[in-house]
């Protein structure tokens, strides 16, 4: 078998939809190819998070609701404590000694600002890290909470929104679509010829 | 009369691709729920690190789906939503039932 036909059978595979035939086919190429091992495990693992989405999905809205203003909640009372507690840690120093260094704080940045003493060094931006900790919501935040949709999706997204939405039923289409006549087929009878050739005995 | 007749027709003209465009690739972003625009973001961002060959694959399978009637299609939903329902031995169950459906075929 070559790599381009084992290519084309590894969605089918990975949902099982190969027939016991082509998959000992295709069991063989895999065995000697590692390219298309790394294949299909990347196949597997993609098609696998597809599936697994809906799930987290299914949340109920208003559960996710709750979520939400408990994390934004939970936000704003960190930003209100950082800057008290930043407060509380200076207050037992004198007052003089407070009002000097604010007096000298206050003269420096006058200083970098209008650049008034030669030689003065420039003043640094933040490194990149320090915003980030910002801006980006605690690592421990679910990551569905973490990352929004754009407001404007990529071309394709916009494009046909709905086979993204509907992509784990796209994916199951076979066995979606023969649900009922799987569900009543039976496992305790003797099993089928492993090349598939036996005809359909039910369902 | 006529002029409004005439005014009909090209209005109608000018929403048919519109129409057809919306008939052939579902509802425009706009429309989709929040949950729905989450759920598609995060399909896309997965869908775009397939190799190009499932993609295309899942491109076909959308056709097909789209080509079914709206009953097969809620047909279809509502067996999803079965499956979801499924715990983990329910699951096993269904998928060697699958393969033993599958070699029968």
């Amino acid at each position: 078998m070559r790599c381009q036909r084992a290519r084309k059978w590894m969605t089918a595979a990975v949902d099982g939809e190969l027939s016991p035939r082509r998959r000992r086919a295709l069991d063989g190429h895999l065995a000697a190819c590692a390219a298309c091992r790394r294949e299909l495990a990347v196949t597997e693992r993609m098609l696998t998070a597809l599936e697994g989405l809906p799930m987290e999905a299914a949340v109920s809205p208003r559960l996710e609701q709750a979520t939400l203003r408990r994390v934004r909640l939970a936000a704003a009372d960190e930003a209100e404590r950082a800057p008290a507690s930043r407060w509380r840690r200076w207050l037992p120093l004198p007052a003089f000694a407070l009002a000097t260094a604010a007096v000298l704080v206050l003269a420096i940045g006058i200083v970098r600002r209008t650049g008034e003493v030669p030689g003065a060094p420039a003043v640094r931006p933040a490194p990149k890290g320090d915003a980030r900790g910002v801006a980006q919501a605690p690592p421990s935040l679910p990551r569905r909470f973490a990352k929004a949709p754009p407001a404007e999706p990529p071309a394709k997204l916009a494009e046909a929104p709905d086979l993204f939405v509907d992509m784990s039923i796209i994916r199951n289409l076979d066995k979606l679509t023969h649900f009922e006549a799987i569900q009543t087929t039976t496992l305790d009878d003797e099993p089928a010829t492993p090349d598939g050739q036996e005809p359909p005995s039910n369902g | 009369m006529r002029r409004a007749a005439a005014i009909a027709v090209v209005l109608l003209a000018l929403a048919a691709p519109a129409v057809r465009a919306q008939e052939r690739h579902g509802r425009p972003w706009q429309e989709l729920t929040p949950e729905e625009q989450w759920r598609a973001w995060e399909n896309y961002q997965r869908y775009q690190r397939l190799p190009e060959q499932r993609q295309k694959e899942l491109l076909q399978r959308h056709q097909q789906f789209r080509e079914m009637p709206p009953q097969e299609r809620e047909r279809l939903r509502q067996n999803y939503h079965t499956y979801q329902r499924f715990d983990p031995r329910q699951r096993q169950e269904f998928l060697e039932k699958y393969h033993r459906w599958k070699g029968r075929k």
